[in-house]
């Protein structure tokens, strides 16, 4: 009896405890759940706060007030650098002359992005060439070694809409297609073609530029308007030709020295006025590797320092796609240079290329499938009396898409006996 | 008598291109209506516009070669040096990020 009323009360005070427990609870939630949900609901705001700030830190311009405009997004340019371009190894023999190894070149170009639409690019040329020694006897001879640094270009990109690219600084300029889409990498014979000598491949100034789709195939019209320095005369005056240090005539049309900035360190143009140019491109692929496109391009403006002359180009340039394995493309150059003396010159040339890919005979060699057949013909004409032609036949293998082999023999034929020397070049060029 | 030569050396110059340019174009408007549809009905894809144009002025570059970041620098250049329209960029672009596989 005795065990079964201490059950009992055990029993009561439990539940007596319980109820007290249950009683106590109902209290917390009442009033201070409340506060507790309010704390909490303050803490997730100053979280939710804290995580914007960190995820937006422009937001905190308003704490510190800028002085210029912050840029655009995420991280600045040089977070967006990117190096690329190109490196050869020649070697070459001359008719006549020892065979070489050169380093042809070693090609960097810069690329930062400020924005989505902003774009600076800058390319560069060093090359490894002999220095030249002045001997006792009045003479000079090839030693020692100089590094040259050509700027190619450095140019400042605004993409201002869909249509209208504003490009400018020391630009490659659009006057055909050659200077613009030329690298070790991706040209198929090593030197350039010889009527390019007849065109300046840069300019400092500013362009305008954009495409346009012309409809859904993929159809589209480029063009190109620019201003820039233009070419300027080596010894100011209108005459055709000037006389070197070692008393030889040169040509006094210089293409690429009139750069705004003079020896003395004064800014201007050589001339009285800049030169104007651009280009119309239309391109039409009717599928994948089957495309052709067509361009006319030219630029006019005065060269001697009295401007009372002027020099002119017009380019036509085409190229075609039929299947990923064959290419042919060319341009016909055509220059007026009006002089003091010798009236109206017309030099002007023209090269076609044509490259087959054997890939396309579909045989299965390795070898074989990587190699790629190049033909060019070039032809210069100075119109002071010198005509070249030249022929060239090479191949080019491919170890990748950017790693290539190149081998070609060019025959030259040349009125000047000086130029008219055949010649073998072995490449090696590597794009990165 | 230099002149007359001249001349006449410009005038087979643009004789030979101006028949070379109506020989091509009469071919690929021919090739191009028998082709009829060839894209002429859906827009070109990403992948369809890369293969047009990123094999015609050098050897293809691989989207595996690079980063998407690297990638949206590198079509900025491609657009102003190559004459691509910025549709057309835009959608090349989101093709070759998506397969950069980095
Ligand atoms: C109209 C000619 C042209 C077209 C079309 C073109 N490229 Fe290029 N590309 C070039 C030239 C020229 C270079 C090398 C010189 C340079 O970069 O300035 C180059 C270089 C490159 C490089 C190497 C890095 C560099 O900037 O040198 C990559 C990658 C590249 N192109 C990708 C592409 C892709 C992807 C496409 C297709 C959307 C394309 N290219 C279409 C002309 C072209």
């Amino acid at each position: 009896m005795n065990i079964h009323f201490r059950t009992l009360g055990v029993w009561a005070a439990g539940s007596l405890l319980g109820l007290a427990w249950a009683a106590r609870a109902t209290a917390l939630s009442d009033e201070d759940f409340n506060a507790m949900k309010e704390q909490l609901t303050r803490q997730a705001q100053r979280i939710e706060q804290l995580e914007k700030l960190q995820a937006a830190p422009t937001n905190t311009a308003g704490v510190v007030q800028p002085i210029h405009p912050m840029p655009p997004v995420g991280l600045g340019a040089t977070h967006n650098f990117l190096m690329v371009g190109d490196a050869e190894v020649q070697f070459r023999r001359v008719e006549g002359q020892h065979g070489a190894f050169t380093l042809a070149d070693f090609a960097p170009i810069f690329l930062y992005r400020a924005s989505d639409n902003v774009l600076f690019e800058a390319g560069f040329d060093i090359r490894l060439q002999n220095g030249s020694t002045s001997l006792l006897n009045g003479r000079t001879h090839d030693s020692g070694a100089q590094t040259s640094i050509g700027l190619s270009f450095a140019q400042l990109d605004y993409l201002l809409n869909d249509y209208v690219t504003i490009v400018a600084g020391d630009m490659v300029l659009p006057l055909g297609t050659y200077s613009e889409r030329a690298a070790g990498w991706l040209n198929k014979i090593p030197n350039d073609p010889l009527p390019r000598d007849l065109l300046p491949g840069s300019g400092i100034g500013v362009q305008l530029r954009g495409t346009i789709p012309l409809d859904m195939s993929g159809q589209l019209f480029s063009y190109a308007v620019y201003g820039v320095n233009g070419p300027s005369s080596m010894d100011g005056s209108g005459a055709a030709t000037t006389l070197d240090a070692g008393s030889n005539a040169v040509p006094n049309l210089d293409l690429g020295g009139n750069v705004g900035l003079q020896s003395d360190g004064t800014t201007g143009n050589l001339h009285g006025s800049p030169s104007g140019g651009g280009r119309l491109g239309w391109f039409i692929p009717w599928k994948a590797h089957y495309d052709l496109e067509l361009g006319v391009s030219g630029q006019s403006g005065t060269w001697d320092d009295a401007g009372n002359r002027r020099w002119s180009a017009g380019v036509l340039d085409a190229a075609l796609h039929l299947s990923p394995y064959f290419e042919v493309k060319g341009e016909y150059i055509e220059t007026r240079q009006e002089t003091d003396d010798v009236g109206t010159l017309r030099p002007r040339g023209y090269w076609i290329q044509v490259a087959y890919k054997l890939a396309g005979l579909d045989l299965d060699l390795p070898l074989i499938n990587d190699l790629e057949l190049v033909n060019r013909y070039d032809v210069l004409d100075d119109d002071m009396g010198t005509k070249t032609h030249r022929y060239t036949v090479g191949y080019v293998y491919y170890f990748s898409n950017t790693l290539l082999f190149e081998g070609d023999y060019n025959f030259v034929h040349s009125d000047d006996p000086a130029q008219a020397h055949n010649d073998v070049v072995f490449q090696l060029a590597y794009g990165f | 008598m230099k002149r007359v030569r001249s001349l006449n050396a410009r005038g087979w110059g643009i004789v030979a291109w101006a028949a070379t340019v109506v020989i091509l174009a009469s071919m690929i408007i021919v090739a191009r209506a028998g082709d009829g549809k060839a894209g002429q009905s859906k827009a070109l894809t990403g992948e369809d516009l890369y293969k047009i144009s990123c094999n015609r002025c050098h050897a293809e570059r691989y989207a595996r070669e690079f980063t998407p970041a690297q990638w949206q620098t590198l079509m900025t250049h491609m657009r102003v040096r190559g004459n691509l329209p910025a549709t057309q960029t835009k959608k090349i672009l989101k093709y070759l990020q998506e397969e950069s596989g980095n």
